[in-house]
């Protein structure tokens, strides 16, 4: 890191996801390997190849009156609730700061896509010409930013990034740049994704990347790293930070996480789906050079790790060409066999488990790895969480159809003083 | 009352959560929450429950009552007619 630059800490912590709607909730379960992923019940399931989803059991009505409610598709909805838990817990101070000094930045692959789905069932389902009224409003974007900035008066810059499934690493990433170089004093930063309509299954489904059902558990269908993996399964979800200066946070005496050390942005310019080696390990150095360490200083990483066949063996070999011999040794954890992918939203949620693994003293598992693949030889910390190793640093990495490649590197509160 | 009053005082009932006992001919719709967009989102509903089409053009809408007026304009000059309220049965539980 560059000595004019800021340090910054990760105060505040919101999710809702598939392993659970409270901070707590969601590293118990991902230290138990509980899956989230389950058959789907819904009156379009017969007609997907292997109806699996990672659903977040969220109710709308419990957070939103009825007037707000119909203007909040539910990726919005899940912005706005893990929104509300991470500032509550930071707790910071808008108005001293200045409200224009205070940024939203996050990252969504499919924007309000439910909508989007909802409008084009009546146009071409129901072959009415009336579409619902706030159909543009529900369905684009930078809707749950928007309504991140509304609900809390924020008028500094409010951004969404869209990089498929590197969205919100890069949201976190772009944030924490702005806050060290000195341009914002607070962040919201964070991913939301809600794709489990039938038209965005039906659209990735047709990708041949879905993982298909594993006879006999389908909660254990999504198989990164393991030989017999089939693919990945959409899960949805948002989880959100409040990054600050350090010094601010010390000073105020806010709660402390964890530390954003360093981002890396890299883009394969290659194929538009098959990832590359020497992009995703770019993408590694460049974190690393942001952050001013040497690969020696990753203790952990949390991998992509998707389940498809491409992802994690370039994935792996990106790693041992960033890490050499000592890539086996590193733990790797690949917590999208429990939670799915939530695309835009999959690296502001790994980003959040590493914190919170590191504030454990745990490196999470790697579910339903029985099976290994010679192409994938890493130490993924199969099946079994580890506890009591101390990791005062982890890198975490989200990679993209579309080739941009985000890694953010992250301190422990080990790194506190 | 109307029964065009009576449908419509329903309908901001259930989907503002406002007492209809509140609700007069005189009651402001920003007052009840109903703003620019609202009105866009209430007059999509009108279609669907009366039963007509709310033509394209821009119309202003202060109170009430200027919607009721609105509204049987539209019924007469297109041949519909207002069901009797449903009243308190319209709300949801």
């Amino acid at each position: 890191m560059n000595a004019a630059m800021r340090r910054v800490a990760v105060t505040g912590m919101g999710v809702v996801s598939p392993l659970g709607n409270s901070v707590a909730e969601l590293y118990r379960n991902a230290l138990g390997g509980r899956s989230g992923i389950h058959r789907l019940e819904a009156r379009f399931s017969h007609r997907l190849v292997a109806p699996l989803v990672a659903s977040a059991q969220l109710d709308g009505s419990a957070h939103f009156e009825p007037q707000k409610m119909r203007m909040l598709d539910r990726v919005t909805q899940f912005a706005l609730v893990a929104a509300n838990q991470a500032i509550a817990q930071a707790a910071p101070e808008f108005d001293a700061l200045g409200r224009d000094r205070v940024g939203v930045f996050l990252g969504t692959g499919m924007g309000g896509s439910q909508s989007s789905d909802d409008g084009y069932q009546t146009l071409y389902g129901d072959a009415s010409d009336r579409i619902k009224p706030f159909t543009v409003l529900l369905g684009m974007h930078n809707a749950p930013a928007a309504w991140i900035g509304i609900e809390h008066g924020i008028r500094g810059p409010n951004l969404t990034y869209s990089t498929a499934c590197s969205s919100s690493a890069v949201a976190i990433g772009e944030a924490w740049r702005r806050i060290a170089q000195g341009e914002i004093d607070i962040a919201i930063a964070g991913g939301a994704e809600a794709p489990l309509s039938f038209g965005s299954l039906k659209a990735w489904e047709a990708l041949h990347t879905l993982a298909s059902i594993d006879g006999d558990d389908a909660s254990a269908s999504c198989k990164p790293f393991s030989k017999n993996r089939s693919g990945m399964v959409l899960g949805e979800g948002a989880a959100i930070l409040v990054l600050e200066p350090w010094e601010l946070a010390m000073q105020r005496g806010a709660p402390i996480h964890g530390e954003m050390l360093g981002y890396g942005l890299t883009t394969d310019a290659g194929h538009i789906t098959r990832p590359s080696v020497e992009g995703q390990a770019a993408a590694m150095r460049a974190a690393l050079r942001s952050a001013a360490m040497a690969p020696a200083a990753v203790e952990a990483i949390n991998a992509h790790g998707t389940g498809t066949q491409a992802n994690d063996a370039v994935e792996t070999a990106a790693i041992k060409a960033v890490f050499g011999e000592r890539a086996l040794r590193i733990p790797v954890s690949a917590t999208k066999a429990m939670h799915g992918h939530l695309l835009g939203a999959a690296g502001a949620l790994e980003c959040l488990l590493s914190l919170l693994a590191m504030q454990h003293s745990a490196a999470l598992p790697t579910m339903h790895l029985h099976t290994p693949d010679p192409q994938c030889d890493l130490d993924y910390v199969a099946n079994t969480a580890r506890s009591n190793i101390a990791v005062r640093t982890m890198m975490s990495n989200s990679f993209a159809f579309g080739g941009t490649n985000a890694v953010l590197v992250l301190g422990g509160c080990g790194l506190q003083d | 009352m109307t029964p065009t009053f009576d449908k419509l005082r329903d309908i901001l009932a259930r989907d503002y959560r406002i007492a209809p006992e509140l609700l007069t001919p005189e009651s402001l719709l920003e007052e009840m929450g109903v703003d620019s967009l609202g009105v866009a989102e209430l007059l999509f509903n009108i279609e669907d429950e009366f039963k007509i089409a709310v033509p394209p053009e821009p119309v202003t809408l202060a109170t009430l009552g200027d919607v009721v007026g609105y509204i049987d304009g539209l019924i007469q000059a297109q041949g519909t007619a207002v069901a009797p309220s449903q009243g308190a049965m319209t709300l949801p539980a």
